[in-house]
C-alpha cells in the first residue's frame, strides 16, 4: 500500500472556536498545530489522524476512511481518549494541560496550551556535550514534580524520552505526549499494542509487562539523563539484556559530573526494576539531597565496619 | 544447538486471528506448534490456544533437557491436547467442541521429529527444495491421490476446506507421524498453516528462502502472500528455524544454547488476550459518551474553565 503523508488544514482555517496558524508537528497517528482562541491566546491542538488508516488530499477538511480500515480507526480512537482521559485528570505546572476536546470532521481534537519553548532533545542537540551539572539538576528535579503527580494518579507515563520534555522560555519543563499513559488500575482494558521508544524504554516494556510500574518511568528518567551526557540515547534496553555494553555514566564520565549525579543516572538504568529507585519521590530526594543511593552505601557499610574495628582500642 | 529461528502470525483479510503459534527451547531440544482454529466452529482460537500451550507447557516439563522419547512426546502431547479442548468443551457446556488442527516438530541431536492433524503443514527444505512435507488430512488430498482430480481442480475445490482429521472433535483424531529426519547444517523447516501455503506453494517458498536470513526474509514472504491473500485472505501463520550446527559467523541473530542451565526452558509463546487488531466497535455514541467524560473531567480539574 502506498503510503502518503496526510496534508494538514490550511493555516486561517476554522475549527469549532479556533484559528489554525500553522502545523506544529506531523506524526505517525497526529497533526499538531498551533492555532488561536477567540481571545487571541495561543493553544496547541492535536488532531487524531493515523497515517495508514485515514488520509486527506491537498485542499479537503474531512479525511477518507475507508470502510475495511474504519474498525482500526475507531480503535485508535480510544487510545487518543486515554490519552485524554489521563491528561485531563492532570493540574500541574510541570504537566501539560489539556483545555478542550471536541469531535470535528469525522475525527477528534485535543486542545492543549501552548508555550513558547523547545524540547529537551532540541536543546541536548544543540548543546551537543555541554550540558551543565546544574542544568541537568534543575530541569530534572523539577520534571520528576510532574511525573509525581502523574504517579499519583495511578497513571504511568510510559514514553518518557527527551523528545517528551519541553522546556518553557525558563527553562522549566513540561512533560508532553501522553499518547503511551496508561491508567495502571485497569487491567480489564484490552490489551494495546506498546508503544516505546528504543533507548529510553525500560526492560519491562519488552519483556513481562505485568512489572511496569513507577520504576519503569524512573529508567526512562535514567536514560533521558544519560542521553543529556552523552548526546544520544543509551542502548536499548532490549540489546542491553542480551549483552549489555552500556557503559556506566560512572565510568564514562569520572571527574566530569559530580559522582553523585553519575551514580544516580546509574541507579536509574538498572537492568533489573527492584535496584532502581522505586519511586520518583526517593529519586527526587537523591537528585536534591545529595544522599547515596542504596547500592552505593555497601561499599560505605564495609568502610565503616572497618574504620570503627580500626578506632577500637585494643 | 546452534539454530535460526522465526514466527510470525498474521490476521489476513479475517475479523480475528484464530492461528496460534509457539516455539520452545532447552539446552538440547528444540519445540514448535503451530494450531489453525477451525473457524467454522466456535472458539476456534480456543482450541488453537489450548493446543500450543498444552505442548509447550509438557515441553517445559519434560525437555530437561532432553526428551526421553520424542514420539512418544509428541503422540501424548497431541492427545492430552485434544482431551483438554473436549474437558474445556464440557466444563463450559458448549453444544458443539472447538476444534484445530496441529502440526507439531521436535528436534533434537541434529533429528526431526514430526506430528500433525489437519491441513496446517510441516515443510523441510534443502538447497533451495522440499524433500519432505505432510500429508494433509483433507478429502481434496485423498481425490488428488487417487488420481480423480488434477491439483488446478483441487485449487477451485469447493471442499479444499474440509479436513477429516482435527483436535477437539468428538472423533478420535488420526494424527500421522513422520519418521526420523537427520538434519544436515543449513536445512530449513517451516510449519504453517494453509493462510500461507495456499497462497505461496511450499516449492516456492523453499526458493525464497534459500541462503536468505529468516529474518528478514520469512516476514517478507508473510508480508507478500497477505496481500495476495487479499481483503478476504486467511489468517496467515508460520515458523520456521534454519538448523546451523556448525558455527556461521553471519548469523548473529543464531541462538546458542550451550550455554543454558540443563533445567531451562525458553518459551516464544504470545499470552492470550484480544489481539490489538481485533476490529473495534466504538459507536458514536460511545465516542460522544468519551468526549463528554473528557470535557467533564477539564472542567472539573481547571478552575480557569
Amino acid at each position: 500500500m502506498a503510503q502518503q503523508a496526510n496534508h494538514p488544514l490550511p493555516g486561517g482555517h476554522q475549527l469549532e472556536e479556533y484559528t489554525i496558524e500553522r502545523q506544529l508537528s506531523l506524526g505517525g497517528f497526529s497533526i499538531v498545530y498551533l492555532a488561536h482562541d477567540p481571545e487571541g491566546s495561543q493553544v496547541a491542538i492535536k488532531e487524531y489522524l493515523p497515517n495508514s488508516l485515514a488520509l486527506r488530499a491537498k485542499g479537503d477538511v474531512r479525511p477518507i476512511i475507508s470502510e475495511e480500515h474504519l474498525g482500526a480507526f475507531r480503535y485508535g480512537m480510544k487510545c487518543f481518549f486515554e490519552e485524554g482521559r489521563a491528561l485531563a485528570r492532570l493540574s500541574h505546572p510541570n504537566v501539560i494541560r489539556v483545555l478542550n476536546f471536541f469531535r470535528a470532521n469525522e475525527t477528534v481534537y485535543m486542545v492543549m496550551e501552548y508555550e513558547r519553548g523547545r524540547t529537551l532533545q532540541e536543546f541536548i542537540h544543540k548543546h551537543q556535550g555541554h550540558v551543565s551539572e546544574r542544568f541537568i539538576r534543575g530541569v530534572f528535579t523539577r520534571m520528576l514534580n510532574g511525573l509525581r503527580e502523574v504517579h499519583s494518579h495511578k497513571l504511568l507515563h510510559l514514553d518518557l524520552k527527551p523528545s517528551n520534555i519541553y522546556l518553557r522560555g525558563d527553562n522549566s519543563p513540561v512533560l508532553i505526549d501522553f499518547g503511551a499513559a496508561r491508567q495502571t488500575l485497569a487491567s480489564d482494558q484490552p490489551m494495546l499494542k506498546p508503544m516505546y521508544t528504543p533507548g529510553f524504554a525500560s526492560p519491562e516494556h519488552y519483556g513481562n509487562r505485568k512489572e511496569l510500574g513507577p520504576w519503569s518511568d524512573i529508567y526512562s528518567v535514567g536514560a533521558s539523563m544519560y542521553a543529556c551526557l552523552a548526546g544520544s540515547a543509551p542502548q536499548p534496553a532490549d540489546e542491553r539484556l542480551k549483552k549489555d555494553t552500556l557503559t556506566p555514566a560512572m565510568v564514562r564520565w569520572e571527574g566530569q559530573f559530580s559522582d553523585r549525579l553519575l551514580e544516580i543516572i546509574d541507579w536509574c538504568l538498572n537492568l533489573n526494576h527492584l535496584y532502581r529507585p522505586q519511586s520518583v519521590f526517593t529519586l527526587q530526594k537523591a537528585l536534591v539531597a545529595d544522599i547515596h543511593p542504596p547500592h552505593v552505601r555497601s561499599g560505605g557499610w564495609i568502610g565503616r565496619f572497618v574504620d570503627r574495628f580500626r578506632s577500637s582500642p585494643r | 544447538m546452534r539454530f535460526t529461528i522465526y514466527q510470525d502470525s498474521r490476521q489476513g483479510g479475517r475479523d480475528n486471528n484464530e492461528d496460534r503459534t509457539t516455539y520452545c527451547y532447552s539446552r538440547d531440544a528444540l519445540l514448535m506448534v503451530i494450531a489453525d482454529g477451525m473457524g467454522g466452529h466456535h472458539h476456534g482460537e480456543i482450541a488453537a490456544q489450548i493446543a500450543v500451550q498444552s505442548l509447550a507447557n509438557a515441553f517445559q516439563r519434560e525437555a530437561r533437557p532432553q526428551l526421553d522419547d520424542p514420539f512418544r512426546f509428541l503422540q501424548k502431547g497431541m492427545s492430552n491436547a485434544h482431551h483438554a479442548i473436549l474437558d474445556y468443551a464440557a466444563r463450559h457446556r458448549l453444544e458443539d467442541s472447538p476444534r484445530t488442527t496441529c502440526v507439531a516438530c521436535v528436534i533434537q541431536d541434529n533429528v526431526a521429529y514430526w506430528a500433525h492433524a489437519g491441513d496446517s503443514r510441516l515443510f523441510l527444505m534443502r538447497n533451495g527444495r522440499v524433500i519432505a512435507q505432510t500429508k494433509d488430512h483433507s478429502r481434496i488430498r485423498l481425490l488428488l491421490e487417487e488420481g480423480l482430480i488434477t491439483e488446478a481442480q483441487a485449487e477451485r475445490h469447493p471442499d479444499r476446506n474440509k479436513i477429516y482429521s482435527c483436535l477437539g472433535s468428538p472423533a478420535t483424531p488420526e494424527i500421522d507421524f513422520s519418521r526420523k529426519t537427520p538434519l544436515e547444517h543449513g536445512d530449513i523447516v517451516l510449519l504453517c498453516t494453509d493462510g500461507l501455503w495456499g497462497v505461496v506453494s511450499g516449492e516456492l517458498m523453499a526458493v525464497a528462502l534459500k541462503g536468505a536470513n529468516l529474518l528478514q526474509a520469512v516476514p517478507m514472504l508473510v508480508a507478500q502472500a497477505e496481500v495476495k491473500g487479499g481483503a478476504h485472505g486467511d489468517n496467515l501463520s508460520v515458523v520456521a528455524v534454519r538448523w546451523e550446527d556448525n558455527y556461521v559467523e553471519a548469523a548473529s541473530s543464531a541462538i546458542s544454547t550451550q550455554t543454558m542451565p540443563v533445567g531451562e526452558v525458553t518459551t516464544k509463546l504470545d499470552e492470550f488476550g484480544r489481539n490489538p487488531s481485533y476490529k473495534s466497535d466504538l459507536s458514536d455514541d460511545e465516542i460522544e459518551a468519551a468526549i463528554e467524560e473528557i470535557r467533564a473531567a477539564i472542567d472539573k480539574y481547571n478552575p480557569k474553565k
